[in-house]
C-alpha cells in the first residue's frame, strides 16, 4: 500500500487583492489608470503526498487556505508554481448541490449534475435508484428543486456526488450541512469507500469528525504546511494553538 | 490538443446543459416553446407594417422563384439574424452567469457557451423548418436546398460561435461589455440588409456616384451571411460564389480564433470571478 493517490510539489497559490480594480470599460475608460493589485499568497509552497486507500484530513483557522488548496486539487484554480499528480478518478465535492437548475425536476438535475460530475447517461440510468434512495427525497424526485427544502438540496447533491464511485474523492466541509441522520449516512459512505481502497481527502472544522475518519492529517496556517503526520498528533499540536 | 480530448470526452455534459438551457427557458410558461415562435412573428408583423405600408418600399421578386412577399422576404434573412444576436449576447454572458458552477466543479468551461449556442441552434431549427413549409406553400421551390441551407446554417453558428466564445472571455474582465454588445448588435443591424435589401445600398452608392460606400458596407460579414440564405431561400438559386467562400472562411477564421482565445484564458476564469 505504499501508492501515491495524490501528490503535491511545490504548490504555490496566490490571489491578485485589488485595491483597485477596473472590472468595467466605463472605469477603465473614466479612471485612465491601470488597475492597482498586490499579490495575497494563499498557499505559499505546500508539498506532501496523499497514500491511496487513506482518508486524509485537512485542518486549520478559517483562511488559512483549506479550500484553495482543494480547488487546486479539482482544477478549480491553477498554482502559480509546482504541480499537482493524481492516479486515478477524482470527484470533487466543494458544494453541494452547485449546478442544480430550479426550474428543472430533481429527476432532471441528477441526470445533469451527474454529467458535470463526469458521469455517462448510463452510468447515471442504472445508478438512479440508489441515488434516489440514498437522498430520501422520495416521490419529490419528480417536482421542481425549487420547491425542496435545503435539507433535501443538499442530500440529492450529495447522493450525486458519491455515486461518481471516484478514486479519489475531495470532500469541503460537506459534512457539517445536514441533519445528524445525514452526517451520519454521509461517514458510513466514507468508511465505505475506504474499505473499498477509494482515498478520500476531506476538511472538517470537527476535531471529532477528522479524529474519527481520517487516518492523515496535514495542519495549514496562513497557507503554510505547518505539520503532516497521524490524525491525533496534528490534531493535538494544532489544539494547542487555539 | 488535451484540451480537445477533455472537451469531447465532455459531450455528453454539452447535450444535458443544451437541455438544461432550452428546458429551463420556457418551463414556466403558458405557451412554453411557442413562445420563441411568437417572438420572430411579433417581429415580422412590426417590420412589415413599418416597411411595406408606412414606407411603402418596392418589394424583391425572388429570381428565379418568383416570389413576390415581404414578411417572407424578410424572414429569410431576419431568423439567421436573430439566431446570431441570441448566441453573442447568450454566449458572451454565459460564463459570468454560471460563476458559482464554475467556481465549484471543474468541467470544460468552453461548455457553457457552446451550450447557449445548441439551445439557440435548436429554435432556430424549427423557426426555419416553419419558414420552409411556408415558403413552400407560397411556391417557393426549397426542397432542394434545403441541404445547401444546413450546410450555411452551421457555417453561421461557428461564425456566432467563434465570436461569442472571444466575447465571452472579455466579459469577464469588462462586466459591461454585454451592455455595449447589445447597442452595438443594434447598430449592426440596421448596417445589414435584413430588413431592406441590399439594393437600396447599391441604388444610392451609384447615385452619389461613390461605388466605394457599397464595397465598404459589403465588408460586413453579416451582409454575406443574410445575401446567402436570400439567395436560396427566397430566390432559389445559388450564391455568388465569393459570397459562399466569404461565409466559410469567416465561420473557419472566427471558430478557430475563439478556441484558441478561449482555452488559453479558460485556467484563469474561476478566480475572476
Ligand atoms: N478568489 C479569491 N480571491 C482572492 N482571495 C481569495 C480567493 N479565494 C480565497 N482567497 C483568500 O485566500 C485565503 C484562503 O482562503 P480559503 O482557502 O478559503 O481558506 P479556508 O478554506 O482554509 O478557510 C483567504 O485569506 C481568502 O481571503
Ligand atoms: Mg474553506
Amino acid at each position: 500500500m505504499s501508492n501515491v493517490a495524490v501528490s503535491v510539489d511545490h504548490v504555490s497559490k496566490s490571489f491578485r487583492m485589488y485595491s483597485e480594480r477596473n472590472d468595467s470599460l466605463k472605469s477603465t475608460v473614466m479612471r485612465r489608470k491601470k488597475s492597482v493589485h498586490e499579490d495575497f499568497w494563499a498557499l505559499k509552497d505546500i508539498s506532501f503526498e496523499v497514500p491511496q486507500g487513506k482518508t486524509f484530513g485537512l485542518i486549520g483557522r478559517n483562511g488559512s487556505g483549506k479550500s484553495t488548496l482543494l480547488k487546486c486539487l479539482a482544477k478549480i484554480l491553477w498554482p502559480e508554481s509546482g504541480s499537482i499528480t493524481a492516479n486515478g478518478k477524482q470527484a470533487s465535492l466543494l458544494e453541494v448541490g452547485s449546478g442544480f437548475h430550479p426550474e428543472l425536476t430533481g429527476r432532471e438535475n441528477v441526470f445533469l449534475n451527474g454529467s458535470i460530475l463526469g458521469m455517462t447517461r448510463k452510468e447515471v440510468t442504472r445508478k438512479f435508484d440508489e441515488i434516489v434512495s440514498f437522498s430520501g427525497v422520495g416521490h419529490f424526485i419528480d417536482q421542481p428543486v425549487k420547491n425542496y427544502s435545503s435539507g433535501m438540496y443538499v442530500r440529492l447533491g450529495f447522493s450525486v456526488a458519491i455515486a461518481v464511485t471516484p478514486d479519489i474523492l475531495v470532500v469541503d466541509e460537506v459534512l457539517s450541512v445536514g441533519d445528524a441522520t445525514f452526517q451520519k449516512r454521509c461517514r458510513t459512505k466514507f468508511a465505505e469507500m475506504k474499505g473499498e481502497g477509494r482515498t478520500v481527502i476531506l476538511v472538517s472544522h470537527s476535531m471529532n469528525t477528522v479524529k474519527e475518519m481520517c487516518d492523515e492529517v496535514a495542519w495549514l496556517d496562513s497557507g503554510e504546511l505547518q505539520t503532516i503526520g497521524p490524525a491525533q498528533e496534528v490534531i493535538d499540536a494544532y489544539q494547542l494553538t487555539v | 490538443m488535451t484540451y480537445m480530448t477533455d472537451l469531447v470526452s465532455s459531450r455528453e455534459l454539452l447535450a444535458n446543459l443544451t437541455a438544461r438551457e432550452v428546458k429551463g427557458k420556457y418551463r414556466r410558461t403558458v405557451f412554453g416553446q411557442l413562445w420563441s415562435l411568437i417572438n420572430p412573428l411579433a417581429t415580422m408583423l412590426i417590420y412589415t407594417i413599418v416597411y411595406s405600408f408606412i414606407f411603402k418600399a418596392r418589394l424583391e421578386v425572388g429570381d428565379p422563384s418568383g416570389l413576390h412577399f415581404y414578411p417572407l422576404w424578410l424572414m429569410c434573412g431576419l431568423l439567421p439574424w436573430i439566431f446570431f444576436r441570441s448566441v453573442l449576447n447568450a454566449g458572451m454572458s454565459s460564463i459570468v452567469a454560471n460563476g458559482s458552477l464554475i467556481k465549484k466543479v471543474y468541467f470544460p468551461r468552453m461548455n457553457l457557451p457552446l451550450a447557449t449556442v445548441g439551445a439557440h441552434g435548436f429554435t432556430w431549427m424549427i423557426e426555419m423548418a416553419f419558414l420552409v413549409v411556408v415558403l413552400a406553400c407560397f411556391g417557393s421551390f426549397i426542397w432542394p436546398w434545403i441541404p445547401v441551407v444546413a450546410f450555411f446554417m452551421v457555417m453561421l453558428a461557428a461564425f456566432a460561435t467563434g465570436l461569442a466564445l472571444m466575447l465571452a472571455i472579455v466579459n469577464v474582465h469588462f462586466r459591461d461589455m454585454q451592455h455595449l454588445i447589445g447597442i452595438a448588435l443594434q447598430m449592426w443591424m440596421y448596417l445589414t440588409p435584413i430588413i431592406y435589401p441590399l439594393t437600396l445600398v447599391q441604388n444610392a452608392a451609384d447615385k452619389a456616384n461613390k461605388p466605394w460606400i457599397l464595397h465598404l458596407y459589403k465588408l460586413n460579414p453579416m451582409e454575406r451571411f443574410s445575401t446567402v440564405f436570400r439567395n436560396l431561400m427566397y430566390d432559389n438559386r445559388w450564391p455568388h460564389w465569393s459570397d459562399s467562400l466569404a461565409c466559410i472562411l469567416l465561420a473557419a477564421v472566427s471558430l478557430a480564433l475563439g478556441y484558441f482565445v478561449f482555452s488559453r484564458n479558460e485556467k484563469k476564469l474561476a478566480e475572476l470571478l
